[in-house]
C-alpha cells in the first residue's frame, strides 16, 4: 500500500483540531486534518446558543458561527481536510490507518496532534439502580438530536447533574415550551460556569435541587419517573417525567493515545490538545490550546 | 386461518433453535413472537457461559445435554458463524465447605463424563490467576468452558432457521390455544367449520376435571386426530403440534391448553460490566475465536464457591473483552430487570474478597436479568398453588402434541441447540415420523465485523463495499455497513441493531453515535427518525 506523507497529522476537526491544523499550516507544514463527521466543527455544530468567541474574536457568536469562521479559514488554507474519515489506529512507526467510505489509507507523518475531544460520563457508569427504559439521554446527545437532527425528545424533563451542557439544554428546552421538572445536583452548588448559572438557571427559574441524587429509575418501556434522595436528610421523593437528561461531566477521549502508551507515557511525536488533554470550560481557550499545539509540533517540541 | 404443521410460541434462544432443528424435516414451522424482534427476553441477559457440565446431578437430562453441548459448542459456533471464546474456567474455594463441594463437583464431573477436569492446589490457582486472593485453597479447572454473547447465538439460530424455511411472525402475541379432537375418526379438519371447533375446544378444555378423565390412551393420535388452533390478535393458525417456548410467560401459555403443572417464580439478578481494558480489544486481532487479551486481568471464567451454600460470585471475561461481574440472586422488585443498589454493592464486596486487586472501575454499565425458576404447582380446593418444590431438571411437559418448556434456566443457553434436537425427536415421534428435508443447511454466513478483519481483508472489503469504510462507532470500531446489514437482517429497533452489531455497547453507550445511527435506520426502514424505538414501544433511546 502506498503511504501518503504529511508533516503533521491532526486527528479531530473540532475547535482544537481546526486551530492546530491552521497554526501548523501557517508555519509552513504540510498538514492533514482527519475529521470523523461530514462537517468540521465538532460539538460547536450543535451549539445554537450565544456566548462563543468573546475572548478570541471579541464578539458574541453562536457555536455554529464560531465553527463556520474556522471552516472558512481552513477552506482558504493549504490544509488537507478529510471529512467522514476515522483514524482507526496509530502505530509507533509514525503511521496511521484511516478509514472512510470506500477506502482505507495508511498515512505517514512526523508529528501527530490528537484533538479527539471528550465523551460524556453516562448514567450507566455511576451506576443508578432501576430499569433501563427509553427516554434517557446525555445532555450532549440530546443537544445533537434537537439541534442537528431536529428531533423532539420529550415534554417533562428531569436533569441529573448540572454541568454546562445540562444548564444550556435546560434553558433551550424551557424556551421551546418544555417543562424542566428539576435539575438534580449532589454538590452544594451547581457545576459549570457562573455565567451559565446566571443566564440559564436563574434567568429561567430552573428548579435546582442541591445535595440530591437519583436513587432509582422508574418505567418499563419509557422512563416514567425517578426517585430523588436528599443526601442530607435521606428523604426520598418521586418525580414523574418522560425524559431524563444526564449532565454528569466530560471525560477526555484518549483512546487512540492509550493504545500507544508504554508504561503510561506516549511517544514524543504525539501531542494532545483541547478537551482530550484536559476539559475546558470555554471554546476560546480550546482554540488557543490548539494553536499552541500546532506551533509546538512544527518546531518538533512538546 | 393459516395452516402449519407446528407452531412454536416464543422466539427466544429455545424457540429459534427448535425451529432450526425441526426444519431438518419436511415439516412446516411457524414461530410466533410477541415482541418485534427475537431474543429480547430471558435470552438476552445472562452470564453467557457455556458450562462444561460438572455441576448437574448425574443421570439427569440436564447433565447429559450440558456435557454434549459444551463438547459440541465450537462446532456449533463455526456452523452458525458466531463468535465465542474458549476461556476455560476455574472454580475456586476458600474454606473447608467449599473444598468439599468442589471435590464433589469433580466427582460429579467424572460421572457425567466431563473431560479435562483438574483439581488444583491454591498455589496452582494463583499461578494461573494471579489476581485471586491469597486464601484460595482449592480450584477446579475445566478447559472447555466457553463464553458467547447469548443474543448473538440466538439471532444466528433465528437467521439459520429462517433461511431453512421456518416462518417467524413477530409482534404476534398468542391470545388463546384451542385443542380440537375430531370425534369422527378419519374426518379431516376442513370438514368442520371453525366455530364448531372452537365451541368444542372450549367445552373440552376449560373444565380440567373433564380433561383429566380423557387419557391419551383412549384418544391416541391416529384414531382421534388431534389438532390445535392458536390465536393471535390478527390471525389464527391450525397446526398438529404446539410447542411452548414462551420464556417467562411459559407457565401462562401452558395453562391456555393444559392443566397447571409448573409455574415460574422469577428472581432477579444484577450484573456489572466493566469498561474495556485499554489495549484489550486490539482493532484487528488475528483470530477472534481464540484470542485472550494480553491485558485482560483475568484469563478464565472464575466461579467462586462460597461457604455455607451462600451465593458465589462469577467473573466472566466476555467475548468483547469486557469483564462481567455477577450475578446476584434476589427477589424481584417491581420489575425483575431493574438493578438494585444493594446487589451492585454486594458484587463489589465479593470482588474485594475473591480478587482484591481487581479494579472494579470504570463501570461500563450495570444490568438486571431474570431467572425463570420453575416450581411445581398442586391443586388444593380448586386453587392451584405452588408446592414450594423447586424443580432442578429441565421441565418438558407433553400433553398430546402440546409441548411446554417451562422454566428452562441455567444452563439453558448451553443446551439451547441440544434441547431443540431433543424436542425435535419427540415431536417427530409424536407425529408418527417425518421425511427429511433434503435442502436443510445448518450453516450461516457470519456477519462482517470490520474490527475483526486483518488490515488486508478490511481494505479489500471496504473497496468493494464502501459503507463499511464509514465508521459510526469509534468506541468499538463499527461501520455504517454493519448497521445497514443488521437492519436488512431484521433489526427494527435500536436495541436490535445493538445486539446484532455491538454498537452502543462501548464506553459512550451510544451518546456519540445515536443521531447517525437513527439517520441510517430511518433511511433503511423508510421511516422518520422519530418513529424508531429503543426496544419495544416507548420511544427512542
Amino acid at each position: 500500500m502506498k503511504e501518503k506523507y504529511y508533516d503533521i497529522l491532526v486527528i479531530g476537526g473540532g475547535a482544537a483540531g481546526m486551530a492546530a491544523a491552521l497554526a501548523a499550516s501557517e508555519a509552513g507544514a504540510k498538514v492533514l486534518l482527519a475529521e470523523h463527521a461530514s462537517l468540521p466543527g465538532g460539538v460547536l455544530n450543535r451549539c445554537i446558543h450565544h456566548g462563543f468567541g468573546l475572548g478570541y474574536f471579541g464578539e458574541d457568536l453562536t457555536g455554529q458561527q464560531y465553527a463556520a469562521r474556522f471552516r472558512d479559514r481552513l477552506a482558504h488554507s493549504p490544509v488537507d481536510v478529510m471529512t467522514d474519515t476515522s483514524v482507526l489506529r496509530l502505530f509507533p512507526d509514525r503511521t496511521a490507518f484511516l478509514s472512510r467510505s470506500g477506502s482505507l489509507q495508511k498515512i505517514a507523518f512526523r508529528q501527530c496532534i490528537l484533538a479527539t475531544g471528550s465523551y460524556e460520563r453516562t448514567m450507566e457508569s455511576i451506576p443508578v439502580p432501576g430499569t433501563r427504559p427509553a427516554g434517557i439521554f446525555t445532555a450532549g446527545c440530546a443537544q445533537g438530536l434537537i439541534n442537528e437532527s431536529h428531533m423532539d425528545i420529550g415534554e417533562r424533563i428531569l436533569i441529573l447533574g448540572s454541568g454546562n451542557v445540562g444548564q444550556i439544554m435546560a434553558r433551550q428546552l424551557v424556551q421551546a415550551g418544555k417543562t424542566i421538572v428539576a435539575m438534580i445536583e449532589q454538590n452544594d452548588r451547581p457545576g459549570g460556569l457562573p455565567r451559565n448559572h446566571r443566564e440559564c438557571l436563574e434567568a429561567y427559574s430552573i428548579p435546582l435541587m442541591l445535595h440530591s441524587t437519583i436513587t432509582r429509575i422508574l418505567g418499563e418501556e419509557r422512563i416514567c419517573g425517578a426517585v430523588v434522595r436528599n443526601l442530607d436528610t435521606g428523604q426520598e421523593q418521586t418525580f414523574s417525567c418522560d425524559t431524563l437528561i444526564t449532565a454528569l461531566g466530560l471525560i477526555p477521549d484518549r483512546s487512540l493515545a492509550d493504545s500507544l502508551a508504554v508504561g503510561g507515557t506516549w511517544p514524543d511525536w504525539l501531542q494532545l490538545c483541547g478537551n482530550c488533554e484536559s476539559i475546558h470550560d470555554i471554546v476560546d481557550s480550546v482554540t488557543l490550546a490548539g494553536e499552541r499545539a500546532g506551533k509546538a509540533a512544527i518546531k518538533g517540541e512538546i | 386461518m393459516e395452516h402449519t404443521d407446528i407452531v412454536i410460541i416464543g422466539a427466544g434462544l429455545l424457540g429459534c433453535f427448535l425451529a432450526r432443528a425441526l426444519r431438518q424435516y419436511d415439516l412446516s414451522v411457524t414461530v410466533l413472537e410477541k415482541e418485534r424482534d427475537v431474543c429480547t427476553g430471558i435470552s438476552k441477559a445472562n452470564t453467557g457461559i457455556i458450562y462444561p457440565g460438572y455441576d448437574m446431578a448425574p443421570g439427569t437430562l440436564k447433565a447429559r445435554l450440558t456435557v454434549s453441548s459444551c463438547r459440541n459448542f465450537p462446532e456449533l459456533c463455526r456452523a452458525l458463524g458466531v463468535r465465542y471464546a474458549n476461556r476455560g474456567s476455574l472454580m475456586v474455594g476458600f474454606g473447608p465447605e467449599a473444598e468439599a463441594s468442589i471435590r464433589n463437583k469433580w466427582e460429579k464431573g467424572q460421572r457425567n463424563g466431563v473431560e479435562g477436569l483438574e483439581l488444583l492446589s491454591g498455589e496452582e490457582c494463583r499461578r494461573r490467576e494471579p489476581l485471586l486472593a491469597k486464601g484460595v485453597r482449592i480450584g477446579l479447572f475445566s478447559p472447555d468452558t466457553c463464553v458467547v454473547n447469548p443474543w448473538e447465538l440466538g439471532i444466528a439460530a433465528y437467521e439459520n432457521a429462517r433461511s431453512n424455511g421456518a416462518i417467524f411472525r413477530l409482534s404476534s402475541k398468542v391470545m388463546a390455544i384451542h385443542r380440537i379432537r375430531n370425534r369422527r375418526a378419519g374426518a379431516t379438519a376442513e370438514m368442520f367449520p371453525t366455530e364448531q371447533y372452537r365451541a368444542e375446544a372450549t367445552a373440552e378444555f376449560y373444565g380440567t376435571e373433564q380433561y383429566r378423565a380423557e387419557t391419551p390412551a383412549e384418544h391416541s393420535g391416529t384414531e382421534w386426530p388431534l389438532k390445535f388452533i392458536v390465536e393471535t390478535a390478527e390471525t389464527s393458525f391450525s397446526c398438529r403440534c404446539v410447542i411452548n417456548c414462551a420464556g417467562l410467560a411459559a407457565g401462562d401459555v401452558h395453562e391456555m391448553a393444559a392443566p397447571p403443572s409448573v409455574r415460574i417464580r422469577p428472581t432477579g439478578a444484577d450484573y456489572i460490566l466493566l469498561e474495556d481494558f485499554p489495549g484489550m480489544t486490539p482493532k484487528m486481532p488475528p483470530d477472534v475465536s481464540t484470542r485472550i487479551h494480553s491485558r485482560m486481568p483475568l484469563r478464565h471464567v472464575i466461579f467462586h464457591e462460597p461457604e455455607q451454600k451462600r451465593k458465589g460470585l462469577t467473573l466472566v471475561p466476555t467475548v468483547d473483552g469486557n469483564l462481567m461481574i455477577g450475578p446476584t440472586e434476589r427477589e424481584p422488585f417491581e420489575n425483575p430487570t431493574a438493578t438494585e443498589a444493594e446487589g451492585i454493592r454486594w458484587l463489589r464486596e465479593k470482588c474485594r474478597e475473591v480478587v482484591p486487586d481487581l479494579p472494579t472501575e470504570p463501570i461500563l454499565r450495570t444490568f438486571g436479568a431474570v431467572r425463570p425458576n420453575p416450581y411445581e404447582v398442586l391443586c388444593e380446593n380448586d386453587r392451584w398453588i405452588p408446592s414450594g418444590r423447586k424443580l432442578f431438571d429441565f421441565n418438558i411437559k407433553e400433553e398430546e402434541g402440546f409441548f411446554s418448556l417451562i422454566g428452562i434456566k441455567t444452563p439453558g443457553l448451553t443446551c439451547a441447540a441440544a434441547l431443540g434436537e431433543y424436542l425435535t425427536g419427540h415431536i417427530v415421534d409424536f407425529l408418527g415420523g417425518a421425511s427429511e428435508n433434503p435442502a436443510y443447511d445448518p450453516t450461516r454466513c457470519p456477519e462482517i465485523r470490520v474490527s475483526e478483519m486483518t488490515w488486508e481483508e478490511r481494505e479489500q472489503w471496504v473497496q468493494n463495499h464502501p459503507d463499511y469504510g464509514r465508521i459510526l462507532c469509534s468506541c468499538r470500531d463499527i461501520s455504517e455497513g454493519e448497521v445497514r446489514d443488521a437492519i436488512r437482517r431484521g433489526a427494527v429497533t435500536l436495541d436490535g441493531v445493538k445486539r446484532r452489531t455491538g454498537i452502543f455497547m462501548g464506553r459512550c453507550q451510544g451518546s456519540r453515535c445515536l443521531s447517525d445511527v437513527l439517520l441510517v435506520m430511518a433511511e433503511e426502514l423508510g421511516c422518520s427518525p422519530d418513529e424508531i424505538r429503543k426496544d419495544t414501544a416507548g420511544g427512542i433511546l
